[in-house]
């Protein structure tokens, strides 16, 4: 045995795909990667899942079929469930069946047809220059299904959301360590995830998990009176284009950021996802409001206590 | 409440978006999205909004792909390729020590982990190796000696000319290749079902089994005098293979420092030579021979690859003369199916034993015995007729059911153990790879030819087979499906003739593709066996069928487990 040198074991191994709701893995901001050439790399969610593959189901919200900027052809989609949106794409490094599966979707879903997909996706890490961080997947697989096949993996997504709601619960009762989490019971899998994630997200409110999980249950139980909502607010139901972002917008997008950060702010600032997030809901686009967030900043109207945190200059 | 109110203000804000649609015709599609897709009103509102908007504004916001985060990592792959002032350093290097001592930091006492590394861990350059001192301030436990690991985000540390290299709390270390020799503080028994795959330890254990052998050199040059046996605590049982004089009597407690642990195929084992340690100990509590017998005695499912010395009672279900020739001679072996409540295997037996068809299911206890495996199905070797006993009754209560003894296991857990048969499992299809469905095998070996061409008989006449070879996940753990011919067309409803018309009609891809609208995503639950090479786990599938779920029911008991109202 001496003798010879030990190949170094390298192999690639299949990562796993996690059953997860689009508001846990949307709302990531956090990723890892190894430095080696076929290094995976992983979003870690605020409950401590490192994900590289994820299996998600929902309605084709969105198709279309972009050129980028290199002339190459990328489909971009959005996929929604009871919790939130993914954002997923499709472009040429996409297997054969892949691309054929997406050019045939792009024909129904342009027809107007609801449709129903289960996906399995890579997931996407991306950072913008001024450090916001975006999630979105590239599905590997895909298949349109019935409403019933929809309302299991429904379940099952509720069922591992609460698995590790359940864990992140556990996680913040013992100190951390991999030891004491093992010793607490936490799954030898979740341990890594779990304390990158707690490193990085520090405290987080997990109620709107649990609301996501019982709207997602509520719909697999067919209680659609109890899963319906108010409409959402989509005065912007189309995203502007940025030409077209007047002066006029700009001041409400304004007085909308402060009253998002008022209303948010529990003394250390409010961060740049949720910020981002709330003004999604009302309407406005990313861009835009990175943008008024980058003014207020250099005109004094809002101050960074630390990177990527805002609050109102009193 | 109506659907009529309960849309009233979805219909509204679509209304207010698309002035031109007609309410009744967005009220129906808010029923359509709620009753046909489970989605409702509020999810679908973009989507109906989207379709009654004649003009498609294709401006949309979202995320760009692609564009990466660049920290300025120093990546090396030599120490001395290092500056005094480096921070955020990637390098790979061998821990040659690690050692923690306890020191005060600011009135805090804490453990920091120092000792030697080296670069050039593969041996890839062709000068010397440098060695550094490094200290270890994040604690990280898989740090050890003889592990090939690489270093990220650590930085250099000088002082008085001297580089060293500070691992710090924020670096990461991953491990590339576990320590091959760790070292144990000697004289600290560990548990025999811990030790660990390699190394030097030492144990206490009871002395169970030992007899004298030989190993024969394979030049012929004679052979050595060995002693095998095998040794106990109460944790667990391992073999020993004592180079040198060993004469202590069965049953001795005996402490044994320096023995050098081997694992041969999945089993571990101990060696004794010249610098081991043995000397008789004393422990009245420590446990006796007879509890450390019946803990010995393996079932089906703890059978492992390589083990050897082992009890176990089974039923022999089928017995059959199996002849051979080899060196010109005919020979023979009789080959038997074995089964208890755990699982089904193999046993092989190089001898005439007392078994007869007739005589079949026959309980007998097995001893001495040795396992070898072949794809994942353990194969109990019976060289002499004294290592089996015929037991009048079997130990446990009821018959066997052969035809369904199937054990169910977790996925996760069939994963992270060895290979083993007669399993059940459930988890969720995340892929259906392209070449499922029909494919050719040789007629000789059952290889699948590609492009007409068996790797081991060239160019071939293939026999048609039908297979799914699918990906099954649950719980972060994956592993590869393999489903032959009868249980994949059973699960697709299906039958061979059809199969072959619709991928003539359509092409495999299409065809694939319909596959995937059927599986991909569905929870399924598996019969058959699992092989755990360490390249990835594969379960040799021989029964799938949809796990049938009632989403309400699921749902409604979520709900009382977790407390959700």
């Amino acid at each position: 045995m001496g003798v010879a040198v030990m190949e170094p074991s390298r192999q690639i191994q299949r990562q796993p795909a996690w059953t997860m709701l689009a508001s846990e893995f949307g709302e990531s901001t956090l990723n890892e990667k190894g430095s080696g050439e076929f290094d995976p790399t992983f979003v870690i969610t605020k409950l401590g899942a490192k994900v590289n593959r994820v299996i998600v189901s929902g309605l084709v919200e969105r198709l279309e079929l972009r050129e980028t900027s290199n002339g190459s052809q990328m489909y971009q989609g959005q996929l929604r469930d009871p919790s939130g949106l993914h954002y997923f794409s499709v472009g040429e490094y996409a297997s054969e069946s892949m691309r054929e599966f997406v050019v045939q979707l792009l024909d129904k879903v342009d027809s107007g047809e609801p449709i129903l997909l289960s996906m399995t996706a890579k997931a996407r890490w991306y950072q913008t220059d001024e450090g916001a961080v975006y999630t979105s997947l590239r599905p590997e697989e895909a298949a349109i299904v019935s409403r019933e096949r929809y309302a299991s993996w429904l379940v099952r997504a509720c069922a591992a959301t609460l698995e590790r709601l359940d864990q992140h619960q556990k996680s913040l009762n013992c100190e951390p360590t991999k030891e004491a989490m093992l010793k607490e019971g936490i799954h030898p899998k979740m341990v890594d995830g779990l304390l990158s994630a707690q490193t990085h997200y520090g405290q987080i409110d997990t109620e709107g998990y649990r609301l996501n999980v019982m709207q997602a249950l509520d719909i697999a139980e067919g209680k659609m009176a109890a899963a319906t909502t108010a409409p959402p607010t989509l005065n912007l139901s189309e995203p502007q284009s940025e030409d077209d972002a007047s002066a006029g917008e700009g001041e409400e997008l304004q007085s909308v950021i402060l009253e998002c950060i008022q209303a948010m702010d529990n003394g250390e600032g409010v961060d740049f996802e949720s910020l981002v997030r709330n003004l999604a809901a009302r309407g406005f686009t990313r861009e835009q409001s990175e943008a008024e967030l980058d003014t207020m900043s250099d005109d004094g109207v809002l101050h960074e206590p630390r990177f990527g945190w805002f609050k109102i200059v009193a | 409440m109506s659907d009529d109110d309960r849309y009233n203000d979805h219909i509204a804000a679509v209304l207010q978006e698309c002035p031109g649609a007609d309410r009744d015709e967005v009220k129906s599609a808010f029923q359509k999205y709620e009753e046909e897709f489970f989605i409702p009103p509020q999810d679908a509102i973009r989507s109906i909004i989207r379709r009654f908007k004649s003009e498609s504004d294709a401006t949309p916001s979202t995320p760009k792909a692609g564009g990466q985060s660049n920290r300025p990592t120093k990546k090396v792959s030599r120490l001395s390729e290092l500056k005094a002032d480096d921070r955020d350093i990637e390098i790979e290097v061998e821990i040659v020590s690690h050692n923690v001592r306890e020191q005060m930091i600011r009135g805090e006492s804490k453990s920091i982990a120092f000792g030697l590394l080296e670069d050039d861990p593969w041996q890839e350059g062709s000068g010397e190796r440098t060695r550094w001192e490094y200290k270890d301030w994040g604690n990280n436990s898989n740090i050890t000696p003889g592990s090939v690991v690489r270093v990220e985000g650590a930085s250099v540390n000088e002082y008085q000319g001297r580089m060293s290299l500070n691992i710090n709390q924020s670096s990461r270390i991953a491990v590339l290749r576990e320590g091959s020799r760790p070292v144990v503080a000697p004289g600290e028994p560990i548990d025999i079902a811990t030790l660990p795959n390699d190394g030097y330890v030492c144990v206490v254990g009871r002395l169970m089994s030992s007899r004298a052998d030989q190993i024969h050199r394979r030049d012929g040059s004679g052979s050595i005098d060995v002693v095998r046996g095998r040794l106990a605590d109460e944790s667990g049982a391992i073999g020993f293979l004592s180079w040198e004089p060993f004469e202590y009597e069965v049953g001795t407690l005996l402490k044994i420092d320096g023995a050098q642990v081997k694992t041969f195929r999945d089993t571990p084992e101990l060696n004794f030579g010249r610098t081991t340690k043995i000397e008789p100990f004393h422990d009245a509590n420590f446990a006796n021979t007879d509890t450390l017998k019946e803990g010995m005695i393996s079932t089906i499912s703890t059978l492992r690859d390589g083990s050897k010395d082992v009890e176990i009672v089974v039923n022999i279900t089928s017995w059959e003369k199996r002849t051979f020739t080899k060196d010109g001679e005919e020979r023979y072996l009789w080959s038997g199916q074995i089964a208890d409540p755990t699982g089904q295997c193999r046993v092989s037996a190089w001898t005439d034993l007392p078994i007869d068809d007739s005589s079949l299911p026959m309980t007998v206890r097995i001893t001495d015995a040795r396992v070898r495996a072949w794809q994942g199905i353990p194969d109990i070797t019976i060289d002499r007729e004294e290592q089996i006993t015929v037991l009048e009754e079997t130990p446990w209560e009821g018959e066997l059911d052969l035809e369904n003894l199937r054990i169910d296991v977790p996925l996760d857990e069939l994963v992270a153990g060895p290979s083993r048969v007669g399993i059940a499992t459930r988890g969720t299809i995340v892929s259906v790879r392209e070449d499922s469905g029909t494919i050719m095998r040789c007629p000789e070996c059952r290889r699948v030819l590609r492009e007409g061409q068996c790797f081991e008989h060239g160019a071939v006449e293939g026999n048609e087979d039908v297979r799914l070879r699918l990906v099954l996940d649950d719980k972060a753990s994956t592993c590869a499906l393999l489903i032959s011919k009868d249980a994949a067309l059973a699960l697709l409803n299906t039958d061979h003739a059809t199969m072959m018309d619709e991928i003539q009609a359509n092409g495999s891809m299409a065809y694939v593709q319909s596959i995937r609208d059927m599986l991909l995503g569905c929870e399924v639950d598996v019969t058959g066996r699992i092989i755990n090479d360490g390249q990835g786990a594969m379960i040799l599938c021989d029964g799938a069928s949809f796990t049938e779920a009632d989403t309400g029911l699921i749902a409604t008991e979520l709900r009382a487990q977790w407390g959700l109202q």
